[in-house]
C-alpha cells in the first residue's frame, strides 16, 4: 500500500446517510454527509444480505461513525458503528425529513467539507425527531444552508442603502441582491418577492410568529431555493401534498 | 481467442442478468451450446413468450400474464382486507410465511424523492381509486421498514384516512433466534416501542 493511500483511510468519522441505492446483488451505494469531508460516496459490500447485512444501521437519520478507504469517486466502506440513537422525524414530519436530506444532496457537492452545516443538519433532525415545530426547524436549516454555500440571505438592513430593516415597512425581496425598499412595479419584477419587514427580522432571529409572517417566510425560501437550484423543482414537496386524491 | 459473432452476442446477453460478469456469462453460454441445447431451446421460447405477455394485473399490479392475477381472480380471496407490498416478491414471501387470506397491491417500488420517483410512478393513484370504490375495510401496511418505505406508508395512511378506513402496519422487532445483544439501534428501539401486553 503506498503512503497516498493510506492517507485516503478515514476512521470513525461522524455521518449520515443522506441515501442508498441497491448496487449488484446484495451490495448498497451510499451518499453519505460527514461531518470532516462533506458529502461522499461510499460501496457497502454485501450491506444487505446475509452475515455482513448492516442496512438497519445504514439508515437515513441514524447518527453513525463511518470508516472507509478508497480514492477517487466511491470509497469502500471498512467500518460502521451507531453514534446515539437514531433521529427519525414521526409520522408526516419524516416528509421535513426527507426534504432536508434532498437540499444537502442538491446543493452539496462531494468532498467540499462543511463541518458547520453539518452541525446545523445534526440539529435539524434532532428538532424534528423531536416535538420542537417543524416549520422553525424547516426554516432554520434553509437559511443556514444558504448562508453556508455562500448565497447568504440578508435579513437585517436594506441592500441599497444598508439601513436597517423596519418591521412594518414592506420590501421587495431581490433573489440575487437582498431586500430593498418596495416602489411601485417592484412587485410585478421577475426574480423578486415582496416581503414585510416583520417577516425579515422572524428569519433573523428564528422565531416565526404569526399566520402572515410564516406564509411570507416559507414563500421567500422555496424562491431563493428555486432559484439557486435552477430548473428541476424539489421532489421532496410533492409528498406534502398527499391525501389529495382521496380528499 | 476470438468467438465468433453469434457467440459474442449471446455471452453479451447474458450478461443482462444481476450479478452476471463477462466470466460467468461466458461459462452459462458454453454450458448451454455444449451440454444443453434442448434447455437452451426452452429457455429462448419461454423467456420470448413471458417477454412478450408478462403485464400488469389490472387491480394489484402484480405481474402476471392475465388480465388478473390467480390470487386477485381467487373467489375465495378476502377482497376487504387489502395488504400493500412494494415488489412481486413481497407477495411470495408473505404468501409462504403468513395465513393471510385478503389480496394484496404491489406498488413496485416505494416512494423516493432524491430518485424522482414520486406517488404516481408507484400506482397510488390507482389505489386510491380502489380505495375510493369502499369495498375495502382494512389496510395492511408491509412495505419495507427503511427510511422510503415508512414514508410510502405514511403517505398511503394519509390517503385511506379520510375514506374511514382501518389502517395497520406490520410491526418490525428482534428477529427469531435473535440475540437482543446483537440486533441493531434502530431496530431495537422500534422493538421496545411497538411492545405489547402478554
Amino acid at each position: 500500500m503506498t503512503s497516498s493511500e493510506q492517507a485516503r483511510r478515514r476512521r470513525l468519522v461522524p455521518a449520515f446517510v443522506l441515501h442508498t441505492r441497491p448496487y449488484r446483488n446484495t451490495s448498497l451505494i451510499l451518499d453519505v454527509f460527514t461531518e470532516a469531508h462533506g458529502r461522499a460516496g461510499i460501496v457497502a459490500r454485501g450491506a444487505r444480505a446475509g452475515k455482513r447485512a448492516r442496512s438497519g444501521l445504514l439508515q437515513a437519520f441514524q447518527p453513525l461513525l463511518l470508516s472507509w478507504s478508497g480514492r477517487g469517486e466511491l470509497g469502500t466502506l471498512t467500518g460502521v458503528e451507531a453514534a446515539g440513537r437514531a433521529l427519525v422525524p414521526k409520522g408526516r414530519r419524516l416528509y421535513s425529513g426527507l426534504y432536508i436530506n434532498e437540499l444537502v444532496v442538491r446543493f452539496l457537492h462531494r468532498d467540499d467539507p462543511h463541518p458547520e452545516l453539518f452541525a446545523h443538519y445534526r440539529e435539524a433532525l434532532r428538532a424534528l425527531a423531536g416535538d420542537e415545530d417543524e416549520e422553525i426547524a424547516i426554516r432554520r436549516f434553509e437559511v443556514q444552508l444558504l448562508q453556508e454555500m455562500g448565497y447568504g440571505l440578508i435579513v437585517d438592513h436594506e441592500a441599497r442603502s444598508g439601513e436597517a430593516i423596519e418591521a412594518d415597512r414592506r420590501y421587495a425581496y431581490q433573489l440575487e441582491a437582498g431586500p430593498v425598499y418596495l416602489r411601485d412595479g417592484d412587485a410585478q419584477a421577475d426574480n423578486v418577492t415582496v416581503v414585510s419587514g416583520a417577516t425579515l427580522l422572524a428569519l433573523r432571529d428564528g422565531r416565526l410568529e404569526g399566520e402572515q409572517v410564516r406564509r411570507e417566510a416559507r414563500r421567500l425560501l422555496r424562491q431563493l431555493i428555486a432559484h439557486h437550484l435552477g430548473g428541476r423543482p424539489v421532489q421532496s414537496r410533492l409528498l406534502f401534498t398527499a391525501a389529495s386524491y382521496t380528499e | 481467442m476470438a468467438v465468433s459473432p453469434l457467440i459474442g452476442q449471446l455471452i453479451e446477453a447474458l450478461r443482462c442478468l444481476p450479478g452476471v460478469g463477462p466470466r460467468s456469462a461466458q461459462r452459462m453460454a458454453y454450458h448451454l451450446l455444449e451440454r444443453d441445447r434442448n434447455g437452451a431451446r426452452q429457455l429462448s421460447v419461454v423467456l420470448q413468450e413471458a417477454a412478450d405477455q408478462i403485464g400488469h394485473c389490472s387491480q394489484c399490479r402484480t405481474l402476471t400474464e392475465k388480465a388478473l392475477c390467480e390470487i386477485c381472480a381467487s373467489p375465495r380471496r378476502e377482497r376487504a382486507q387489502l395488504c400493500v407490498v412494494e415488489t412481486p416478491t413481497d407477495v411470495e414471501a408473505l404468501e409462504q410465511a403468513t395465513a393471510f387470506g385478503g389480496v394484496y397491491f404491489v406498488l413496485m417500488g416505494h416512494l423516493s424523492p432524491l430518485d424522482g420517483i414520486g406517488p404516481e410512478d408507484i400506482g397510488l393513484d390507482i389505489l386510491a381509486r380502489r380505495l375510493r370504490e369502499g369495498e375495502i375495510r382494512e389496510l395492511i401496511l408491509a412495505t419495507n421498514p427503511t427510511v422510503e418505505g415508512e414514508a410510502t406508508a405514511h403517505y398511503i395512511a394519509e390517503m385511506a384516512a379520510p375514506l374511514g378506513i382501518k389502517v395497520t402496519r406490520i410491526a418490525h422487532g428482534v428477529p427469531v433466534g435473535g440475540e437482543l445483544e446483537y440486533v441493531d439501534t434502530s431496530t431495537l428501539s422500534h422493538a421496545f416501542e411497538g411492545r405489547r401486553d402478554i
